[in-house]
């Protein structure tokens, strides 16, 4: 038998559902996590912090993954409507929230309740939510994530107060993949995922794009997403 | 907004106990108290004849049996799900949500997992509040009355609730596309388009092309999409439906393949390429699409025995008797007490027996179809019947077959198709003429009612008038014009006399069976409107 009859249901298939088969494992393990972190009184460990963490990360990378790759063979579209800016950021708040509870980070939205953006919310949440995710890694006590209207552009917008962006993950072209530092663990896929779908948010010749800088108002990092 | 959970009645579908425990423990946190969990779909059904829930958590994903699609088909099939219950599919994938998307039922929203407690409530919250905001519309739609829903929907869009406009403008759109008022669901898809391209209003305007007539500006529009947005699947329905319109069966296989191709799990996608590929003569695309059909099928509510006699006649038509004999082995198998299986059943045996010579055989299994027929005739599908006008005109049988090509003929007057396929038969096996003057004869005994009706009416006759269309439409009850009439002279009634509500109703459920028949905007539009006015005169 040949190697390529073992791949006749094709790569794709074994992809998704390989991811499917780890993301219901994750799913099972933050409940036993969840679970475990009810028989402890407060303060909790630590440690339950760390885990929700990692498994946030996962979670994120493999749907990233699992997106670019679809990408990559066109078989993925936006799924584009009208959303509240204020319910995305609520949903990126819920999704840190167990994270929150356990630290002394603070995280602060700011955002008017009639600003409305034309997006795939679900992979614009997900993106954020991975860049949100670092930055409550790397910051000193503050996160802020804010959206808000500049010329014709919604921008979403995170800083933090921490030591700011490495100067490998401020190169203008974030379309290419840098180099995978090891020591750091910083590939830089999450800016690289966000720049990928903020360029399919199209209006007339409008693209969206990111940027990052270390212009923080807090003395951090500071991260944008425009979406035309 | 926080939403009371303790007063809510909540189903949790989950085949991973660890998954409901937990899920059941953040409900409890938030203060439910009535929580029932099923482990599977066929439990979930049994929870759902028993209690009428307020909202229902199903997972997408369940190990054996049904998946949560076909729960959530089967719920709403059944009603048993209330109207302003919320239905919450979990998954594991973002996309899914689009491969499901369209041609079947779609849950109230989505959730992915895995998900923590804030994300579960919000998701609960948010999908609460619209739904208790769409209530006034969502309930008219439920019970028919979409003249009175757009109407709500109008007085909801004056409220300029910003959050919830785009969602009542796609309402409304859909909700005039449904009455077949063209024109303000073209307007609405217009003036959208105009703020932002968006993928759905886009669609709008092709479907308003194509019941419009205008078929090439509806591929156009339909092509366009599925290139931008290559998971599209309404569009590739859309322009399957448009290709088939236009006579143009290849293409809407073709186009159709790509659709099940990307969503194989759709039963109604490869029932419908099945059929499809059959009528073309695509033999292995048909075996294919009939195959994936009946597996997709064991779960579902959309199992039907058409399809393993689709299959055997497939296997028949390839020159493979035996197999298809395999098949009907298996059809009795599966539907023990179906007459229309039944049927189905001993109707292909006599063909197979007679394509394989054994004449014996043939016989026998053709008189067991005339006796199942003497039985059920009435009470199967109007596909089946005509396969048995057909099947008894081969075997010499003509009075039988006149009879059932006549009542056929009689009841599905104003659908085209249907009767297209009729004459198609007709030509092909009994002679040109036939379903042609057979038609011609109907057509001039409605005219006759018709006119009898009218001319009672003209006489002042009006309950003499009432009684010839209410019995014209007991024997013919998706006959437009006799319903249109029949309409017309209850509200005439209505104006003329003192007001009584059980005929106000009487006229407004005629009127929402017109709607639901087709008939378009333009004849039945005046007819609400009048209806309207004599309503708010009785109420005042």
């Amino acid at each position: 038998m040949s190697n390529t009859h073992m791949l006749s249901i094709g790569f794709p298939a074994i992809l998704a559902s390989s991811v499917h088969d780890i993301k219901n494992s994750l799913t099972a393990l933050r409940a036993l996590v969840g679970q475990l972190e009810n028989i402890y009184q407060d303060p909790k460990p630590t440690e339950f912090r760390q885990l929700e963490f990692e498994t946030n990360r996962m979670n994120n990378s493999l749907m990233q993954l699992l997106t670019l790759y679809k990408i990559d063979l066109s078989q993925f579209s936006l799924s584009v409507d009208e959303h509240s800016a204020a319910d995305i950021l609520e949903d990126i708040v819920a999704q840190q929230s167990t994270l929150l509870s356990l630290g002394n980070v603070q995280l602060i939205t700011e955002c008017h309740g009639d600003l409305f953006c034309y997006c795939d919310s679900a992979m614009i949440s997900n993106a954020l939510c991975t860049l949100v995710n670092n930055a409550q890694r790397y910051c000193k006590s503050k996160v802020l994530i804010s959206a808000s209207e500049e010329d014709d552009y919604i921008v979403f917008c995170i800083e933090d107060d921490g030591k700011g962006y490495p100067e490998n993950l401020m190169s203008p072209d974030y379309k290419q993949l840098h180099q995978v530092d090891l020591a750091t663990g910083n590939t830089g896929l999450g800016l690289f995922f966000t720049e990928t779908i903020a360029q399919l948010h199209v209006k007339d010749d409008k693209h969206g794009f990111i940027v990052t800088d270390n212009n923080s108002q807090f003395g951090g990092a500071r991260f944008k997403l425009y979406l035309p | 907004m926080a939403i009371n959970l303790a007063s809510k009645k909540i189903l949790v579908v989950e085949d991973q106990a660890i998954m409901r425990e937990t899920i059941k423990h953040i409900l409890g946190s938030f203060g439910a108290r009535f929580i029932v969990e099923a482990e599977s779909g066929i439990n979930a059904i049994t929870a759902m004849r028993i209690d009428k829930f307020d909202i229902v958590l199903c997972d997408y994903n369940l190990l054996r049996g049904k998946n949560g699609q076909q729960v959530l088909e089967e719920a709403r099939h059944l009603k048993l799900l209330p109207v302003n219950a919320i239905f919450i599919m979990v998954t594991c994938e973002q996309s899914l949500e689009m491969v499901l998307s369209a041609i079947d039922n779609k849950p109230d929203d989505y959730l992915i997992k895995p998900f923590n407690r804030l994300q579960l409530l919000n998701r609960i919250e948010r999908c609460y509040s619209r739904k208790t905001y769409l209530t006034s519309v969502e309930n008219e739609i439920d019970s028919g009355n979409l003249y009175k829903a757009i109407y709500n929907c109008e007085k909801l869009l004056q409220l300029d609730d910003k959050k919830m406009r785009m969602q009542l403008l796609k309402m409304y759109a859909e909700l005039a596309l449904k009455v077949g008022n063209f024109k303000k669901a073209e307007e609405t898809y217009q003036d959208i388009l105009h703020e932002r391209e968006l993928p759905w209003a886009r669609l709008g305007l092709g479907v308003v092309a194509f019941f419009l007539g205008y078929y090439d500006q509806a591929i156009k529009t339909f092509q366009d999409l599925i290139e931008q947005y290559p998971m599209m699947l309404e569009a590739y329905d859309w322009l399957v439906k448009t290709h088939e319109s236009m006579g143009n069966d290849e293409h809407a296989v073709s186009s159709l393949n790509s659709a099940v191709t990307l969503s194989p799990m759709s039963i109604l996608r490869q029932k419908k390429l099945a059929l499809l590929a059959d009528k073309t003569e695509n033999l292995p695309v048909a075996k294919k699409a009939y195959t994936a059909t009946i597996k997709l099928g064991k779960n579902s509510i959309h199992r039907s025995s058409a399809d393993y006699a689709g299959l055997a006649n497939v296997y028949l038509k390839s020159n493979a008797a035996n197999e298809a004999l395999k098949i009907l082995y298996e059809l009795n198998q599966q539907f023990h007490n179906d007459p229309e299986a039944k049927l189905r059943a001993s109707l292909l045996e006599a063909e197979i027996h007679q394509t394989k010579g054994n004449s014996a055989l043939a016989e026998q299994a053709y008189g067991k179809t005339v006796k199942l027929n003497e039985q059920f005739n009435k009470q199967i599908s109007r596909e089946l019947r005509l396969e048995m006008a057909k099947a008894f005109y081969l075997n010499g049988d003509n009075e039988t077959c006149d009879e059932i090509l006549n009542d056929l003929v009689r009841t599905n007057i104003d659908d085209k198709s249907f009767i297209k396929d009729i004459v198609t038969l007709c030509d092909a096996i009994i002679g040109e003429s036939y379903a042609e003057s057979l038609i011609q004869h109907i057509k001039k005994e409605l005219v006759d009612i018709n006119n009898k009706g009218v001319s009672l009416f003209q006489e002042g006759n009006i309950k003499g008038a009432l009684t010839v269309f209410e019995q014209a439409i007991a024997k013919m009850p998706s006959n437009q014009t006799v319903l249109l009439n029949l309409i017309k002279i209850i509200i005439h009634d209505l104006k003329t006399s003192k007001t009584n509500p059980e005929k106000i109703i009487s006229a407004q459920a005629y009127i929402n069976k017109a709607v639901q028949i087709g008939i378009p905007h333009n004849q039945i539009g005046g007819l609400q409107a009048e209806l309207d006015t004599i309503q708010n005169k009785s109420n005042q």
